[in-house]
């Protein structure tokens, strides 16, 4: 008798058969093809594989699938669709700097944005440093994407 | 064929570590290191029993499967411990990992377990047959092994009320986030009536686990501030012969000085 | 000229941050086989045997007697990189098979279960001590021997730079697959048409009709995705077709750090001649690490000597410069190629120089900092202005470089010690010598369709510096029509013509002159309504000394972007830690196009070459790379260096496409010098080395206890 693992996933309720103990990496790419969540590292250094677990950001390779179970998990393509006012906040301001440059940090940089500014409206730029840190991006330095998120807090006004 | 269990009660979870050959699971950041499609897990989040921080007269009580963002969070716990997990990892392993977690997986780079073994945490573990009280110094017999029985799980972590505001924490790793320790050092001193009624120190992952040493502590312990600043060269000297640390990416020597070094400065930072 | 610089959002952004953008490892296609390498655990030894396992149904084993063609890749000028190991192995890591197969899991049962009989013959490690030497060239200038002979001291110096890994997030990936008759090539790359060249001659193909490579969304290259796509591309070609099926290889990343190409090591030693105070002659030696192959070495050694002694005039000048063999992971391409090693150990001997003197750094540097007209290291010439001069003081104003170097200088107590160091570099623009002229040879077309689109066909890649919308924003200011109007699609080899490699920082410069001149072509002779096409090709300017390999002389580069960097540190004299208090730049790219996209440029480069002169530590040992994990390999966090600035001067080049040269390595080169610099300040002491550890740090304390 397989297990069912009973999560909601971007809004929705699933359920996965696989085994408890598969990373929830491995069952969103490859089950629920949510390709927007990257795998880096597979051991947690490098979040790319963010997503967010009842609000906090939680990287997804170090997660068990049974971990899950009754929680509510949102990838980069969830946070659009449930949360589309703050993605919209995100993606307008990394947009305003350029902070995009290969891409395969951001999605993951966008989902501690938002589980930072969840619990802190308007940071600091130490907060969001530290928000940030364990995101790593080798493209741009960090500097426009701590802009980005300074700008996403300062216009979003109300939104978080 | 069960592959885990999802228990919601501690006597449920305590049964099951009991009947079954499980790995308890609380916040996976260390497990998770591994695939683990073959082991059977004992999923712990559901249990509220494991979650809590709170005060009785004589401890304040964190429960095994607090995450290190719910203790940064709470009021109750302790600057010096705050001090500690606010340098752990990054916000994502934070809002997973578990005090419990990290005492248990028995690496002497354990940033909380260094602070819980100055605070003189006692941890309590339990089994579907009782439970007992282990001083955390008794908990490790070597790097990666504790005493943990198969049938037990660690419920709580029980710090001894005292004045922990006196406190000196220093990480020492390679950037400023995602840092495994290089060398960790946490002290704690209690002057009341210009004497010392306590004297604490730990060392991390220099040695195979987590180092006090008792025999020098006693020798601080009741001096008024004028003995202990004149027994500071010769208590200096005294941890120098007992630190002997392991060499490994980073050499002997290094870990050896730096210990020293800073154990100088919390004494003379401390006034002693 | 000021639309040019002002921003727009870039084409990809939208894709990328959604999470749509398909990277290789997010592509699904029908009949899709895993392929997973089997790599060598000896550092020398000859194959003697290999003990295969039953396969399950459905998994294949692949290796070099699949290979249609010749087994090897083809990179540069040589032959040494084997598709699949044949009878011996160079170094842990290299390729003998490859596994396929549908599952991950299956594959890696199968891989556990090989036994590779190995007869094991002596590695060497040391590049010091190699027995072969690929290549070696000299350079002379003036007279050396005399100037030596007439010193009257003369000091020497060694220095060791290390590796640095280049930590793309995303890990190297291709997918091979055929359509039809053709094969097709994909994924993770900067260079199409070099898989191109590669796969044609694993495939024993008569030419490339029936192949296409397409370039898929790269999560970050920096050179290291230069020459090894090449090695992927070849491997799953020879597997797609073997077992009928696609295949993908995704490389883990522990199996990427340990087994791609990063950054030579290199020993560089500096004797220099003195008279009266002044420089009269130096005499170089730099002997980088190739491991072992030599994929790119004839040109990073190359671009190393040229650069030997950095920013200055020196009039009486002798470099000899070698690349050496060694049995560990063959070296390549990281953003600076070869520059980053040799400014670093010209900025520290400089400043060395100067302390012998009783100098200040900076002020000594000042004295030999080239201007427009001097002879360069090679007897070309520098053509066009150097503003060193306006950048110093621009970065003066920006950092108090001068004040704070004064006050770090005097004696300093208490735990924490500050310092503050500086660095003046350049990065030669384009490919060293002739080769844009007689290698690269590039062409590009414009096509304006019937519907007065725009279409640009180029074969160089955006693997995040933003060249996709830095060309749409060439035309769309050119031809004054509006983004919409404009397309720039992932390059696909069947479609566009070989606009030459995405390396050496010559795609704006180079291909973007291009660009321009069929904007130019096209506004003039505009048909609304009609399909339209313009193709222009490479013309090498006429100005340049012609380069000569042989004498090693000329002007090596067309011209040379510019760069000053200060870095301010804490150090922590209990631990050897250090934080970064601030790191700024001040660059000279001729003109940015497009400001924020060239500021992340900056930005990025100059985090990773802070990361090379301090955290990124990594060593081999008995022949492989120690630190093969993120966790073990430290690159910066969003916390470490909190405060930095950049900006620009602008000194437009004649050559360039709005006065743009080359950017994307420059910012690469300084960084590490400027850091170790200001740990030199802050302590009073002298290093020779990258990356400098706390350990280094608490060791210098010791013997130089104030």
């Amino acid at each position: 008798m397989t297990q069912q693992i009973k999560f909601t996933l971007n809004g929705t309720a699933v359920v996965s058969e696989r085994h408890p103990g598969v990373k929830l990496l491995d069952v969103l790419r490859e089950d629920f093809a949510d390709t927007g969540v990257k795998c880096g590292c597979r051991e947690g250094e490098c979040g790319a594989c963010s997503v967010l677990l009842d609000g906090l950001v939680a990287n997804s390779c170090m997660v068990a699938l049974g971990a899950v179970a009754g929680r509510n998990v949102l990838t980069i393509e969830g946070f659009a669709k449930v949360l589309p006012q703050r993605y919209a906040a995100l993606q307008k301001a990394f947009a305003a700097v350029s902070a995009v440059q290969c891409g395969f940090c951001i999605p993951g940089m966008v989902l501690s944005a938002e589980s930072l500014l969840n619990k802190h409206p308007h940071p600091t730029a130490a907060q969001i440093r530290d928000g940030l840190s364990g995101n790593l991006c080798r493209c741009t330095g960090y500097n426009a994407i701590v802009e980005a998120v300074e700008i996403a807090a300062k216009e979003g006004n109300g939104i978080w | 064929m069960v592959n885990s269990y999802f228990p919601t009660t501690l006597a449920e979870a305590l049964q099951l570590r009991q009947a079954q050959q499980v790995v308890p699971y609380a916040g996976g950041t260390d497990l998770m290191l591994k695939d683990r499609t073959e082991t059977a897990f004992l999923f712990l989040s559901q249990v509220s029993e494991l979650r809590h921080v709170r005060e009785d007269d004589k401890y304040l009580r964190i429960g095994a499967a607090a995450t290190f963002t719910e203790l940064l969070e709470n009021e109750l716990t302790p600057a010096f411990l705050k001090a500690a997990l606010e340098e752990l990892a990054a916000p994502a392993i934070r809002n997973m990992g578990t005090i419990g977690g990290n005492i248990c997986n028995g690496s002497p780079k354990a940033d909380s377990a260094l602070v819980c073994f100055v605070l003189d945490a006692q941890l309590r573990l339990a089994s579907a047959g009782g439970e007992r009280l282990v001083p955390i110094r008794d908990f490790y017999v070597d790097r990666g092994k504790t005493i943990l029985q198969a049938d037990e799980l660690l419920v709580e972590v029980l710090l001894p009320k005292k004045d922990w505001s006196n406190y000196y924490y220093e990480k020492v790793g390679a950037r400023q986030a995602l840092a495994i320790s290089r060398l960790s050092f946490g002290g704690l001193v209690e002057i009341k009536n210009a004497k010392l009624v306590n004297f604490a120190v730990a060392f991390g992952a220099i040695d195979r686990t987590i180092l006090r040493m008792p025999a020098l502590e006693k020798r601080m312990m009741g001096l008024s501030v004028t003995e202990a600043k004149e027994q500071h060269k010769a208590i200096v000297a005294a941890y120098s012969e007992q630190i002997n640390p392991l060499s490994g990416r980073i050499s002997a020597r290094y870990r050896k000085k730096v210990c020293l070094n800073l154990l100088e400065d919390f004494l003379t930072v401390k006034g002693l | 000229m000021a639309d040019l610089a002002r921003h727009v959002v870039k084409r990809d952004h939208g894709d990328k941050i959604s999470g749509k953008a398909k990277y290789v490892c997010d592509l699904t296609m029908p009949g899709l086989l895993t392929g997973k390498l089997l790599r060598s655990v000896k550092a020398k030894a000859l194959l003697k045997e290999i003990k295969l396992p039953v396969l399950p149904e459905g998994y294949y084993i692949v290796d070099y007697r699949d290979v249609p063609g010749e087994n090897y890749v083809s990179m540069v000028d040589n032959h040494d990189t084997h598709i699949f190991a044949q009878d011996r192995v160079e170094f842990i890591g290299e390729p003998i098979l490859m596994v396929v197969g549908p599952e991950a899991k299956v594959i890696d049962d199968i891989l556990a279960a090989i036994t590779v009989v190995y007869q094991e013959e002596t590695p060497i490690f040391n590049v010091k001590e190699t027995d072969t030497i690929f290549y070696q060239f000299e350079d002379n200038k003036g007279d050396v021997a005399k100037a030596f002979s007439q010193a009257d001291k003369v000091f020497t110096e060694e220095y060791h730079t290390g590796y640095q890994e280049q930590a793309y997030l995303e890990t190297q990936g291709i997918l091979a697959y055929y359509e039809g008759a053709k094969l097709v090539i994909r994924g993770s790359m900067q260079c199409p048409y070099y898989l191109v060249g590669a796969v044609t001659i694993a495939m024993g193909l008569k030419d490339n009709s029936q192949l296409k490579v397409l370039f898929d969304y790269t999560g970050g290259a920096f050179g290291g995705k230069e020459d090894y796509p090449s090695v992927l591309a070849c491997q799953t070609a020879v597997a797609t077709k073997k077992v009928g099926r696609p295949v993908r290889v995704v490389l883990a990343r522990r199996e990427d750090i340990i087994s791609t190409s990063k950054r030579h090591p290199a020993y560089l030693t500096y004797k220099t001649a003195l008279r009266a105070g002044k420089i009269t002659g130096m005499d170089i030696d730099i002997l980088y690490d190739s491991g072992a192959y030599r994929t790119l070495s004839l040109v990073v050694l190359q671009r190393g000597i040229i650069g030997a002694i950095g920013v200055y005039r020196i009039d009486n000048l002798h470099v000899r410069g070698r690349s050496g063999k060694t049995n560990t992971v063959p070296n390549g391409a990281f953003r600076g190629f070869g520059g980053p090693q040799v400014f670093f150990a010209m900025e520290m001997h400089m400043s060395h120089l100067a302390k012998e003197l009783g100098r200040d750094p900076l002020d000594f540097k000042k004295e030999y900092m080239v201007k427009q007209g001097d002879v360069t290291s090679t007897n070309g010439i520098y053509h066009c202005p150097v503003v060193l001069p306006q950048m110093l003081e621009k970065l003066d104003n920006m950092s108090d470089y001068q004040k704070k170097y004064a006050a770090y200088k005097k004696p300093q107590s208490g735990r924490y010690r500050k310092g503050i160091g500086l660095s003046l570099v350049y990065h030669g623009c384009g490919f060293t010598g002739n080769g844009e002229r007689d290698l690269i040879k590039a062409v590009m077309k414009l096509i304006k369709y019937e519907d007065d689109r725009v279409e640009i066909m180029a074969v160089n890649t955006d693997m995040g510096q933003g060249l996709k919308t830095t060309f749409i924003k060439l035309v769309t200011t050119i031809l004054g029509i509006p983004q919409e109007q404009v397309i720039f699609a992932n390059p696909d080899t069947s479609r566009v013509p070989d606009s030459g490699p995405t390396v050496a920082s010559r795609s704006m410069m180079n291909v973007g002159k291009l660009l321009e001149r069929a904007c130019l072509k096209l506004k003039a002779n505009w048909q609304k309504g009609v399909y339209q096409e313009f193709e222009e090709r490479y013309q090498h300017p006429a100005y340049l000394i012609p380069w000569n390999l042989d004498t090693f002389s000329g002007d090596a580069y067309p011209t040379y972007s510019w760069a000053t960097n200060a870095v301010e540190v804490q150090v922590d004299t209990l631990t050897g830690a250090t934080q970064v208090l601030g790191a700024w730049g001040v660059y000279d790219i001729g003109y940015p196009i497009d400001e924020k996209i060239c500021k992340g440029q900056m930005e990025g480069g100059f985090l990773q070459a802070i990361g090379y002169g301090g955290m990124e530590q990594m060593t081999a040992e008995k022949g492989v790379i120690r630190n093969a994990s993120l966790s073990d390999y430290i690159i910066p966090t969003a916390k470490d260096v909190p405060h930095m600035e950049v900006a620009f001067v602008n000194n437009p080049y004649e050559f360039g496409p709005f006065g743009a040269k080359g950017a994307g390595e420059l910012p690469a080169v300084g960084g590490a010098s400027a850091y170790v610099e200001a740990l030199e300040n802050a302590l009073g002491t002298r290093f020779y080395k990258t990356a400098v550890s706390m350990e280094d740090i608490l060791l210098a304390e010791e013997v130089n206890a104030k």
